[in-house]
């Protein structure tokens, strides 16, 4: 069995006495696309905030590729090749879309503030190079028309495609999306399932996705790992959780009974 | 090239402040010089609060950084201006970049409040240090001579202040537009997805701090020189105010802004000093209306009805409806299915 391209070992994280994670473990290998599902509160973004650096665990070890980043900054993580989307749109909204693809590549360029000033060859060079990644990568998202569009005038499902495609330019090792569907409507939801499993094909980037429509974790996903209350209550395939009792118990039966009545 | 273009504006006014010095008397070149100083205070103050979002008030406090160590290099040490003058400038980018540091942990208001605290602070010193700064009564400086130049010393602070002004304008345009100016509307904008996509906000925060207060030091050396004195009072609050109120006019997130920001201001504060009282009263007002009515500034007023205006890049949205009046209905019913 080859090691895991990202492994969080017996992590916990607490606030004010509260234990929002409490010894969780989880290994995701290269190429894989992971589901991560819960009740609200089971620490599921609290689990991508510690991952991304944003929350340091108070107890436990992350390792990305075998490397521990655990204490480094969010940038600095960001570059050893995690990426990551978030709940809430986080477009920057006074760029063009355009250029909040080209954010993206901020951390493989290099010129320096002087080279910038005073817009050296080397720097144009370098500028067209990221305008012309920039171009494919929407192409590759198919909203090659909203290039120049200001971030603030796209629709909320529209912005949370642009963010996962600001993400991946850089070309990142892992991506975590928090509820990336969230906006999506129903017949964009079912490109969705495509647009990820391309994002992991194409691009041979590992996803851990936290989603509430579990249809599209069920779809998508090749294990999924479920919370609750801060512990981890079962990992397996998609239909290996589906009937786990204690999984139904705690967030699929309900959720299913009340959210598909027909299924 | 539209005759309106952005490029065509910006020439003409070249041009016409290059002429300047030819076509009025002393007085109006003397206001001249001060608009082109705004000029560069406003491009400094802009990178940091309307590119980067960082709500500082210690502009004011750099610019007067800028001015004492020019002049008192002068005149405790018998420093030559054109040793004295870059010295300043290096020194309040040294405090800016400084000042920066608490500004990683400091957002919003609390930044506001900090940058303010330290603005006090350096006005404290600039009055009670009486051993350094000569205190509240401020000091005279050496004329400063452009030998062997054929200037006049008026002409020849009028020029040097326009030279540093297009170039420091041209590098200031080239960065925001270049990676660093994403980096730092990246962190205005979402600082969490900034550090996500590996900018380093403490470092771009650091530079944002430094840039204005280099600009700012540049301007308070030539602010100075123009003078032939530095006092207190030119870099209190009033001062910060006048500062954030150029580029809040001249449009947040503009460069070309600042600049149109610092000139209309000075005009208007010069066309009122005749009456007494109409000062602030009109300056209040006039910041009270383009908070309300064009929060992009003349910039963004320029952008949206000017065809030819190409404003570039990162301009800050002043009308931006909230995203989620963006959701088409039928989008959001489905939003938690």
């Amino acid at each position: 069995m080859t090691a895991p391209l990202l492994s969080v070992r017996d992590v916990s994280v607490s606030f004010g006495g509260v234990k929002v994670l409490d010894g969780i473990d989880l290994d995701v290998k290269s190429g894989e696309i992971r589901g991560l599902i819960g009740p609200n509160g089971a620490g599921k973004t609290t689990m991508l905030n510690v991952i991304s650096g944003i929350h340091p665990p108070h107890h436990g070890d992350v390792l990305l590729d075998g490397v521990s980043i655990v204490g480094r900054k969010p940038s600095d993580i960001a570059r050893l090749g995690l990426g990551r989307t978030f709940q809430t749109s986080q477009l920057f909204r006074g760029m063009t879309v355009l250029e909040n693809l080209m954010t993206g590549l901020h951390h493989r360029t290099s010129s320096g503030l002087l080279a910038a000033c005073f817009n050296t060859r080397r720097h144009q060079k370098e500028e067209e190079a990221t305008k012309e990644e920039a171009r494919q990568a929407l192409e590759f998202i198919g909203m090659s028309a909203f290039a120049d569009r200001p971030g603030s005038a796209l629709s909320f499902g529209q912005q949370r495609v642009i963010e996962i495609a600001r993400t991946l330019i850089g070309s990142p090792k892992v991506v975590l999306l928090d509820e990336p569907a969230v906006g999506l409507s129903l017949n964009r939801l079912a490109e969705f399932d495509l647009l990820l499993r391309r994002i992991r094909d194409e691009k041979g980037v590992t996803l851990i996705l936290i989603e509430h429509v579990i249809r599209l974790v069920m779809d998508v996903c090749d294990r999924v790992t479920v919370l609750s209350s801060g512990r981890r209550i079962a990992e397996g395939s998609p239909d290996t959780v589906r009937n786990d009792a204690q999984v139904i118990e705690a967030y699929l039966g309900k959720e299913l009974r009340a959210r598909h009545p027909a299924s | 090239m539209m005759l309106f273009g952005r490029r065509n504006v910006l020439l003409a006014m070249f041009v016409i402040a290059a002429a300047t010095p030819f076509l009025v008397n002393d007085y109006y070149l003397f206001i001249a010089n001060t608009i082109l100083i705004y000029v560069l205070l406003s491009i400094g103050l802009n990178v940091l609060v309307g590119y980067t979002g960082q709500l500082a008030f210690a502009n004011a406090a750099m610019f007067g950084i800028g001015a004492y160590t020019t002049g008192l290099l002068q005149v405790r040490l018998g420093w030559p201006f054109w040793l004295a003058f870059p010295s300043g400038a290096v020194i309040a980018t040294a405090v800016g970049l400084a000042i920066s540091l608490p500004a990683l942990r400091l957002k919003g208001l609390y930044l506001a409040v900090s940058t303010l605290a330290f603005a006090q602070f350096t006005q404290w010193t600039f009055l009670n240090w009486e051993a350094v700064t000569y205190g509240a009564g401020g000091f005279k400086t050496p004329p400063i001579s452009f030998a062997p130049l054929p200037f006049s010393k008026e002409i020849g602070l009028y020029y040097l202040s326009l030279l540093f002004v297009v170039v420091l304008f041209v590098l200031a345009q080239n960065a925001v537009r270049s990676r660093f100016g994403r980096a730092f509307v990246a962190v205005r904008d979402s600082e969490i997805a900034a550090q996500s996509l590996g900018v380093d906000l403490l470092r771009y925060k650091a530079l944002a701090f430094g840039i204005s207060g280099f600009y700012a030091g540049i301007a308070g050396g030539l602010y100075s020189a123009l003078l032939n004195f530095v006092s207190p009072e030119g870099y209190d609050l009033f001062q910060m105010v006048l500062q954030k109120a150029m580029i809040v006019v001249g449009g947040l997130g503009s460069i070309v802004g600042s600049i149109l920001g610092a000139g209309a201001i000075v005009v208007i504060l010069e066309a009122l000093r005749a009456v007494k009282g109409v000062q602030e009263i009109a300056f209040g007002a006039i910041l009270v209306g383009f908070v309300l009515f064009m929060p992009g500034g003349i910039a963004g007023f320029l952008k949206a009805k000017l065809r030819g205006w190409e404003e570039p890049l990162h301009r800050t949205q002043g009308d931006t409806p909230p995203s989620s009046t963006l959701v088409t209905p039928a989008e959001k019913s489905e939003v938690r299915s």
